[in-house]
């Protein structure tokens, strides 16, 4: 590449870098603000930050005050606890799931394992719109309403098609050999599976987790709608039912709060994440 | 390699634990979904009869369907346009060596990995204040450009689209980046000798070889693009009054309590949405027996 092209290349990403950034820059921007200058200042930066909106997500006691609304607390600690949770507890689910299928299916091939695969992919064809109706239907049935654990499986049956599609690729896609050398030396099959496939897709298992991360990031709405008890809710329940008109900043600043694991988790992860795809899309890898 | 019946017991035995989770969290709801929609099921009416296709005949009949229809089907193409274009041309920048390269990556990664759900509740509110602050002004202009040329609560549906857009055009990248990967740069290297531009390099040798991935993309751009738009809807207590196919369903059925109805009017997608998924499997699957 001549140097003119490497300087337009560092330019370009430059665009792309800020264009990705500038949403959460503005949102945290306004989140730094105080009530006046929320109204007077400029909306690109902030003259005198103030973390007041995060620590009021953070402070004890029944009732806030502010301005002439008294607001209840908020119990935000426990949001995040109960997002993690959720959060932790379906990736365990969707890969638990998955795991298994996607080497059924990639390996043992039983009759129709294309058409399987397909089904389980046709599941994103049905719209989501109204069916939260009878989801809570049965939710009540099993008398899971304010549990997470409704949530958990929900989100895990919506992240796992594509999961098990991107593993089930990988698995199809690893030489025989490999597996055939542990059966020859007295392994299992699941043992050979266990012992040496399995940490070779370790990049697709981050992978399909972020994928699953993603998905359960996504919804708001069906934990809205689910999770009623203030102490039960994840952050995005939580959020939902603040007075967004009154405290439109203490809501940012805790989308800004619930965000910061998950970036760090994701910054830990996004190479094994693209590794991950390469690797389920490569042949033979 | 002719294969054992106790393979494919065990194939069986493996695949159990997530069929049983699909159908565990699928089968009813969507059998709730289409029974429905064949019932004049209300909160207006006691009880719930049979109706046929009443509910699909009256949807079609009704002209506002066809306005939903082909809005639904405008926001679905330009959002996903949109979020290909981005999303290729950021990964094509990505795949080329750079000191900016790890940086700029976690940047694009980034929309993608803010959690979706809240982010657009603040997004939707940053652009639509709800307040006096301290940009109102540009967005009431904005907010007043948009809705005289489209119509009443257009801005605030086309917040929601952006957002839709910068969030799925950053996985949109990231997943396209992963698909170039995987393309040997061998093919690269002859491409560069057999092409004159770069233009006709992109038509002619990345974009068919992205193919699949493409298609997976868009798929996946489809079905996931009400989501946002529930979301928003949700939080706000119905403020998106432009008619889409999504939010109307919401509409009939929570503000209305007509169930029928409103499973009507969210199956109408279905075929258009299988359709794609028809394209995708022609493309996509199997990934085994395309030519490397």
């Amino acid at each position: 590449m001549s140097v003119r092209g490497r300087w337009r290349h560092a330019l370009l990403l430059s665009v792309i870098a800020l264009y990705s950034l500038f949403p959460i820059y503005f949102i945290t921007v306004q989140s730094l603000k105080t009530p006046e200058e929320d109204v007077f200042g400029s909306p690109l930066w902030v003259a005198d930050p103030t973390f007041e909106n995060y620590t009021e997500l953070f402070e004890s006691g029944e009732a806030r005050v502010r301005g002439y609304a008294i607001l209840p607390k908020v119990p935000f600690v426990i949001w995040l606890a109960n997002s993690a949770v959720v959060l932790a507890a379906s990736v365990v689910l969707t890969l638990a799931c998955a795991v298994p299928a996607a080497y059924a299916l990639g390996r043992l091939r039983p009759p129709g394992w294309r058409w399987w695969r397909r089904v389980l992919f046709a599941t994103y064809v049905i719209p989501q719109t109204i069916l939260f109706i009878p989801m809570y239907q049965v939710v009540l049935a099993f008398g899971l309403d304010d549990s997470p654990a409704a949530l958990v499986v929900i989100y895990s049956a919506m992240a796992l098609p594509f999961c098990v599609w991107l593993l089930s690729a990988y698995y199809a896609n690893l030489p025989r050999e490999i597996e055939e050398s542990a059966l020859v030396e007295g392994a299992t099959r699941l043992g050979a599976f266990r012992r040496i496939m399995l940490p070779m897709s370790r990049n697709v298992l981050v992978a399909s987790g972020l994928f699953t991360l993603g998905t359960v990031g996504q919804d708001f709405m069906l934990a809205s709608v689910f999770l009623l008890d203030r102490y039960k809710q994840t952050v995005a329940a939580g959020l939902g039912v603040m007075d967004v008109s009154l405290e439109e900043l203490v809501a940012v600043a805790g989308v800004n709060m619930a965000a910061i694991p998950v970036v760090i988790l994701c910054a830990l992860f996004a190479r094994g994440y693209v590794r991950g795809l390469t690797a389920a899309m490569l042949e033979g890898a | 390699m002719k294969r054992g019946g106790a393979d494919t017991r065990l194939a069986y035995g493996l695949m159990a634990p997530a069929l049983v989770l699909i159908i565990a969290v699928m089968a009813y709801p969507v059998a709730w979904e289409v029974w429905t929609s064949f019932t004049n099921f209300s909160v207006r009416s006691e009880g719930r009869a049979f109706v046929g296709l009443a509910n699909y005949r009256a949807m079609l009949g009704d002209p506002l369907f066809w306005w939903a229809l082909a809005v639904t089907i405008v926001y679905f193409l330009v959002t996903t346009t949109a979020k290909l274009a981005l999303g290729l041309g950021m990964a094509l920048l990505l795949a080329r060596p750079s000191r900016l390269r790890a940086l700029v990556f976690l940047a694009v990664f980034l929309p993608w990995a803010y959690p979706g759900g809240v982010t657009v509740v603040a997004w939707y509110w940053m652009l639509n204040p709800p307040l006096i602050t301290s940009y109102s002004l540009v967005a009431g202009t904005l907010k007043h450009a948009v809705d005289s040329t489209l119509g009443p609560g257009a801005w605030a549906f086309v917040s929601v689209a952006l957002f839709n857009v910068w969030r799925g055009g950053s996985f949109t990248a990231v997943f396209l980046l992963a698909g170039l990967n995987a393309i040997p740069t061998e093919l690269f290297d002859y491409a560069a000798l057999e092409t004159r531009s770069a233009w006709q390099r992109l038509r002619h040798v990345t974009v068919p070889l992205l193919r699949p991935f493409l298609a997976l993309a868009v798929f996946l751009s489809f079905t996931g693009a009400f989501a946002d738009l529930a979301n928003v809807w949700m939080l706000t207590g119905g403020r998106i009054v432009f008619p889409v196919i999504g939010t109307y369903a919401y509409w009939l059925g929570i503000r209305q309590g007509q169930f029928g109805e409103a499973a009507a009017w969210s199956l109408s997608l279905v075929p258009l949405l299988a359709l794609a998924l028809l394209v995708l499997f022609r493309w996509f699957d199997p990934p085994a027996e395309r030519p490397a």
